[in-house]
């Protein structure tokens, strides 16, 4: 090797390529190179929206009727079940299953739509260098924006209802509501650090995608949804912390239904988990990925 | 590194590693696993332990029967596929045409694939937007193809797309696999001209084609593969000439030995 060698962290366009063990890249190019391409991210959750929904004006409709026909549905096995009970409770059991829904179908497609991207994105991976987690990332963007009109649809049938049975203990406006951007920005960080464990595991084993879509079901079972937090007591509230998404859905359940804040609890719950995936996620993602154009 | 280098191969080998088994999926592990049985995998030595330098302002061909390890070491020099052995060290920004269309999707038009393309190889959103026209010029569709989704274009069309992106980058080296193969008489005149004049820029250009009449055309340079090795380098008209004597005979040039 000649003495002239430039250090590639100093020269931008001197790039070494050099065999790797199952470890890091250098982290700092890495990200950078990341935040450089996030563009990239956007404007490919904004075009696999648009091929997808292209020859569909109901597309974006179907995306809200969707998990409100659900939450429905959910609602009525909920009051069947427990053998009915008064309408102004009702609304409340319904506006929990609601919004836990919501949130919970935000989480569940960042993953699984994370969880294929690599092993979809076939062609752009063979082709082009480029930091591969923009791809899970682009998944979580469209999630986002998917998420964000069920918003509204939430609001209307709590003002709605609060209308129509004035008696009900949902709370209208408070300030707790302040919480919500953070406990969004927790699920998102949550099921992007997620999406990338399931993405690298997709590309070694092909039916994890398969597996997923069950383990989703079970995961919401397990989840604060179609039950409330609070039925939980003593040890069994550990259920919750274990769970990746109880921390995040029972703070969205104070926040939204009870209009309280999260407790202490609850908010150390959600940091712990989205750190906790992003960090162990992007670890096994990242010093992985160089690996993934000679395996799709 | 030497100055005038745009790409210097260090004894660069790469190995695919293929499942021969079915399909990879955990079901299979887990009933593999549980019988007792090994994973049973294949390795192809795609490229053995091949070095080369390549000044800045070369214009190299590769040549080379399928499966030779073409496609593989331009992927290789473009940083997608990491080395199994040795080092690839490149100087310059690179832009890669590898195989048709750079990932497009058919259910977006030509014009959203190329903001795509552009934003995928790191440029920013105003440098592409400004581009767009020219390249779209460039491609020279007809009337408002561009604005079709991708999936309606003839391969032409699609090849045309796909190489006004790749030299709109500007790039400092500029990797072509297969590029040409299906553009019209008058699409490849405008290509070549355009390379000639990125030469003239003083960028550096790779091409495999199995046209040989291009690498003759273009190149000032052409290297020789042969099952993932380097057969011959040299001035293209002796490869081109001995590959082609090669595929009549088959027989490997006899100083290959000493290589
Ligand atoms: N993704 C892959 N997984 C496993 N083996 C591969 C893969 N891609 C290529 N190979 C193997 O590597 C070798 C070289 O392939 P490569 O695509 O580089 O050939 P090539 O020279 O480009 O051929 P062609 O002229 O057909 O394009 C071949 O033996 C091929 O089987
Ligand atoms: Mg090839």
């Amino acid at each position: 090797m000649s003495n002239t060698t430039a250090n590639p962290e100093f020269s931008p366009n001197l790039q070494v390529f050099e065999p790797h063990k199952a470890s890091l890249p250098p982290l700092v190019p890495y990200l950078k190179e990341f935040w450089k391409r996030r563009a990239f991210a956007i404007e490919l959750s904004r075009f696999a929206d648009k091929a997808e929904y292209l020859d569909s004006k109901f597309g974006k409709v179907w995306l809200i009727l969707n998990p409100l026909l659900l939450a429905m549905i959910y609602f009525l096995l909920v009051t069947v079940l427990r053998g009915g009970m008064k309408s102004n409770q009702g609304i409340t059991t319904l506006a929990h299953i609601l919004i836990g829904l919501f949130t919970f179908y935000f989480a569940q497609s960042c993953i699984s739509a994370g969880a294929t991207s690599i092993t979809a994105g076939g062609r752009l991976i063979l082709n082009q260098a480029f930091p591969r987690a923009l791809l899970p990332f682009s998944s979580t963007i469209s999630a986002f924006y998917q998420f964000l009109p069920t918003l509204p649809v939430y609001i209307a049938v709590v003002v709605i209802g609060k209308w129509v049975f004035p008696s009900t203990q949902i709370p209208g406006f408070t300030w707790s509501y302040l919480w919500i951007p953070f406990i969004i920005a927790c699920v998102g960080i949550t099921g992007f650090g997620l999406s990338l464990v399931f993405a690298t595991m997709n590309v070694y084993f092909r039916d994890t995608n398969k597996l997923l879509s069950y383990f989703m079901r079970i995961w919401l079972y397990a989840s604060p949804v179609l039950w409330l937090p609070e039925m939980l007591h003593g040890w069994h509230r550990t259920i919750l912390f274990i769970n990746p998404l109880g921390p995040v859905l029972s703070s969205t359940s104070n926040v939204w239904i009870k209009g309280i804040n999260p407790t202490p609890g609850e908010l150390v719950g959600c940091i712990a988990w989205a750190l906790g995936s992003l960090l162990i996620g992007g670890y096994f993602f990242i010093s992985r990925e160089r690996d993934f154009a000679v395996r799709i | 590194m030497p100055e005038n280098l745009a790409i210097r191969i260090e004894d660069l080998s790469i190995k695919y590693k293929i499942n021969v088994d079915t399909k990879r999926t955990l079901k299979n592990a887990v009933m593999r696993a549980s019988k007792g049985e090994a994973v049973r995998t294949r390795t192809v030595e795609a490229i053995k332990h091949l070095t080369m330098d390549l000044p800045h302002g070369s214009v190299l061909g590769i040549v080379g029967a399928n499966g030779a390890g073409k496609s593989t070491l331009m992927r290789s020099i473009a940083g997608i596929l990491p080395p199994t052995e040795g080092r690839i060290i490149v100087n310059g920004k690179i832009s890669t045409l590898l195989a048709l269309g750079v990932g497009f999707n058919p259910a977006l038009s030509g014009r959203d694939n190329i903001i795509l393309g552009g934003l995928a190889s790191g440029m920013t959103r105003e440098e592409i937007e400004s581009k767009t026209d020219e390249i779209a010029e460039f491609a020279d569709l007809p009337d408002g193809f561009i604005d079709m989704p991708v999936r309606t274009y003839s391969s032409g069309m699609y090849g045309r797309v796909a190489f006004s992106v790749a030299v709109s980058m500007k790039p400092d080296i500029l990797l072509l696999d297969e590029a040409l193969s299906a553009g019209d008489a008058s699409f490849k005149e405008k290509s070549f001209n355009k390379m000639r004049e990125l030469c003239a820029e003083a960028r550096t250009i790779i091409i495999v084609s199995h046209a040989l009449a291009t690498i003759n055309d273009l190149c000032d340079r052409a290297i020789w593969m042969n099952k993932g090795t380097l057969v011959q380098d040299g001035k293209p008209d002796a490869v081109v000439e001995d590959y082609l004597k090669f595929l009549k005979v088959g027989t490997l040039p006899s100083n290959y030995e000493d290589m």
